[in-house]
């Protein structure tokens, strides 16, 4: 299957690109950019084709797209990549408004290509396995969750709201609220946030802890906070979640498979992850995915709901009250 | 200096474990309903100066005021009351008894929290943005099953989490408002759990978890500034653990028991400040202001969980 990504202004490009070149049935086979110096440097870089032309690269034999610039820009790019008959893994957030990422989801219908949302932490085997412990009631019925998805500050556009569509609860909401209604099978109600900027000079926000209520009785809490500081934090953030039944208690830590390295030449402790690639698992199964047409195991309507639910704790910040997830109307 | 105890639950014990560790300190006798001693004999034994209530919530007001009216000097477990005006009531029966009145805030004594406080009061992360605790327990054991009991202990909000708001005022100043989640009214029968959101005055954002639904104690917070990280986990800090084969008792539980030894506990480091503060008439490091201030944030905690909106505190807590 040929992969072309489209933007390397996200991060995680830099994570997928060395993958699929190790993927047997995944080929890199083309690198668009609206930053044209970026978007060569990394077709050289990776030994590919570099298509300044978008039109030009979606007339190609190219089968699927990764998305990977600013999330603002998400939905054009999508919407393009599909009505070109392209199936689509998106960056988390799809967009930064209901109506765009709802517009990605019909275009994708509409026009029969798959659209995932890059959800890797539903690929991380420890998460996998305690998400198999709550299904299979081994502590009774889920009544709460307290969840962390942490990290240092990404900078850059991710603290740009114009093309982020926030800050820190925009780019740390999604995932672990996508792992919470995945575990609960229940949908997100209400939200409650504090919201604020306390770590960095920086026009977004960069502090959000979020109080959630489902559907079903449960609920949670999220800190999504850039709160951990550069240089000296051993690893880029974390991924957990306390989760409470009415039989037992699960504690995951979903990036704990590491080795500590105390190296004189760093300024700190290193973590070394020797768990399994996430990333890896994500690609694998956007590829069969695509090739099977069948649904993907985080989709477009996964990603609208996590982004409802950070644009409903940007809500909630400036109402001081809880707030509905979906704006009635 | 003779004391006495009323109560012979687990912190009755561990008040009478302290006051036998301190010199200087007799010990009365330990009294409750049951005992050989009543609570009434205790106090009216004009020796005794001192008492410890350590008895369910709702019984602190009548025990601690008779306490006062005797003329004895009162340390009350924590929480104080389960009501501001019970609290009130406890405070205002001290002072016009001219008696003092400890509240046994255990936390402040313990050397994990108290370092963690003044590395932050220092200056170890910079300014702080979003502090973090987290209190876990199994539901635990009290005569009648009395921390069952709503209306006499209020849950892991009130009688767990009151260690950690009283923590996070004494290290960030007054809160401001309070969002808080539990499990109580969702049928989650004794898996009581609670996620308490703080805004302080400063600006600073806390979040504190409470568990009666763990298998084990653990305790730890986090506070992340704008210069650092500051983290602490009791599970992860274990200086020694003892696995024991041929006990039946322990291999049936196949568990290790961790042990945190320390030259002084944190309770005999309490009771003793508490015992010097009378002996030299200073200011404990525990008023019955903090505790009242405490008290009403966990209240405003329970208040949010039923209504599932934010509370705001009118000043901090203080009457």
């Amino acid at each position: 299957m040929k992969l072309a990504i489209l933007s390397f202004a996200h991060i995680h490009a830099d994570i997928n690109a060395p993958i699929i070149r190790q993927m047997p049935n995944a080929e890199l086979a083309a690198i668009w950019d609206d930053d044209r110096e970026r978007g060569a440097a990394r077709a050289a870089q990776y030994g590919v084709p570099f298509v300044p032309d978008l039109a030009e690269l979606l007339r190609s034999d190219v089968d699927g797209v990764l998305i990977e610039s600013e999330n603002a820009r998400h939905p054009a790019l999508a919407l393009q990549a599909a009505a070109a008959g392209k199936h689509i893994l998106c960056e988390k957030p799809p967009a930064v408004t209901v109506a765009d990422a709802r517009a990605m989801i019909d275009a994708a219908a509409r026009h029969d290509v798959v659209l995932m949302t890059a959800f890797p932490a539903r690929f991380s085997p420890p998460v996998v396995r305690a998400r198999e412990a709550v299904l299979a009631g081994e502590i009774g019925r889920v009544v709460a969750i307290n969840g962390t998805n942490r990290g240092t500050f990404p900078g850059g556009w991710f603290a740009d709201p114009a093309l982020a569509g926030g800050g820190a609860v925009m780019d740390h909401t999604v995932h672990v609220l996508d792992l919470m209604r995945w575990f609960t099978r229940q949908e997100p109600v209400s939200v409650y946030a504090e919201v604020d900027r306390r770590f960095h000079d920086i026009p977004s926000d960069d502090c959000g802890t979020l109080a959630f209520e489902f559907s079903g009785g449960a609920f949670g809490t999220l800190d999504t906070s850039w709160s951990l500081p550069e240089p000296s934090f051993p690893t880029w953030g974390d991924v957990t979640m306390e989760i409470v039944g009415t039989r037992g208690t699960i504690s995951l830590d979903a990036i704990a498979q590491n080795l500590t390295l105390y190296n004189s030449d760093a300024v700190k402790a290193q973590r070394l992850y020797w768990g399994s690639d996430m990333y890896r698992l994500m690609l694998d199964d956007f590829v069969a995915a695509a090739g099977e047409r069948r649904p993907p195991r985080a989709t477009g309507e996964d990603g609208l709901v996590a982004m409802a639910v950070a644009l409903a704790a940007y809500r909630s910040a400036r109402s001081g009250r809880t707030e509905p997830i979906w704006e009635p109307g | 200096m003779r004391v006495g105890v009323i109560g012979t639950g687990t912190m009755g014990n561990a008040h009478a474990a302290a006051y036998r560790r301190i010199p200087g300190v007799e010990l009365a006798g330990v009294a409750s309903r049951s005992t050989e001693i009543k609570p009434e004999q205790l106090l009216a034994d004009p020796s005794v100066e001192l008492v410890s209530i350590c008895l369910p919530t709702h019984l602190h007001v009548p025990y601690a005021t008779a306490a006062a009216r005797a003329g004895k000097h009162v340390i009350c477990e924590k929480p104080l009351a389960r009501t501001l005006a019970d609290a009130d009531a406890i405070i205002d029966a001290c002072r016009a008894a001219g008696v003092r009145l400890f509240v046994g805030h255990t936390l402040r004594f313990s050397p994990d929290w108290a370092l963690g406080r003044a590395q932050v009061l220092g200056g170890a992360v910079g300014n702080p943005g979003v502090a973090r605790t987290r209190r876990v327990a199994p539901f635990p054991a009290g005569r009648d099953d009395w921390f069952a009991d709503h209306g006499i202990s209020g849950g892991v909000l009130l009688d767990l989490m009151i260690h950690d708001f009283d923590w996070l005022r004494w290290t960030f100043g007054e809160v401001q408002r309070v969002y808080a989640l539990s499990t109580r009214g969702r049928g989650a029968d004794r898996a009581d759990y609670a996620l308490v959101l703080l805004r302080f005055a400063s600006g600073v954002v806390a979040h504190a978890e409470g568990s009666w639904a763990h298998p084990a104690f653990n305790h730890g917070f986090d506070v992340a500034g704008d210069r650092g990280y500051l983290e602490y986990r009791m599970d992860r800090s274990v200086p020694l653990s003892i696995s024991r084969r041929g006990d039946e008792a322990a291999e049936r539980a196949r568990v290790a028991v961790p042990e945190s030894p320390l030259a002084e506990d944190p309770y005999t480091a309490q009771i003793r400040h508490f015992v010097e503060c009378l002996r030299t008439g200073a200011e404990p490091l525990v008023t019955p202001a903090d505790a009242r201030a405490a008290l009403a944030i966990a209240l405003a905690a329970e208040t949010s969980a039923r209504t599932r909106q934010p509370v705001a505190l009118e000043g901090g807590g203080a009457r």
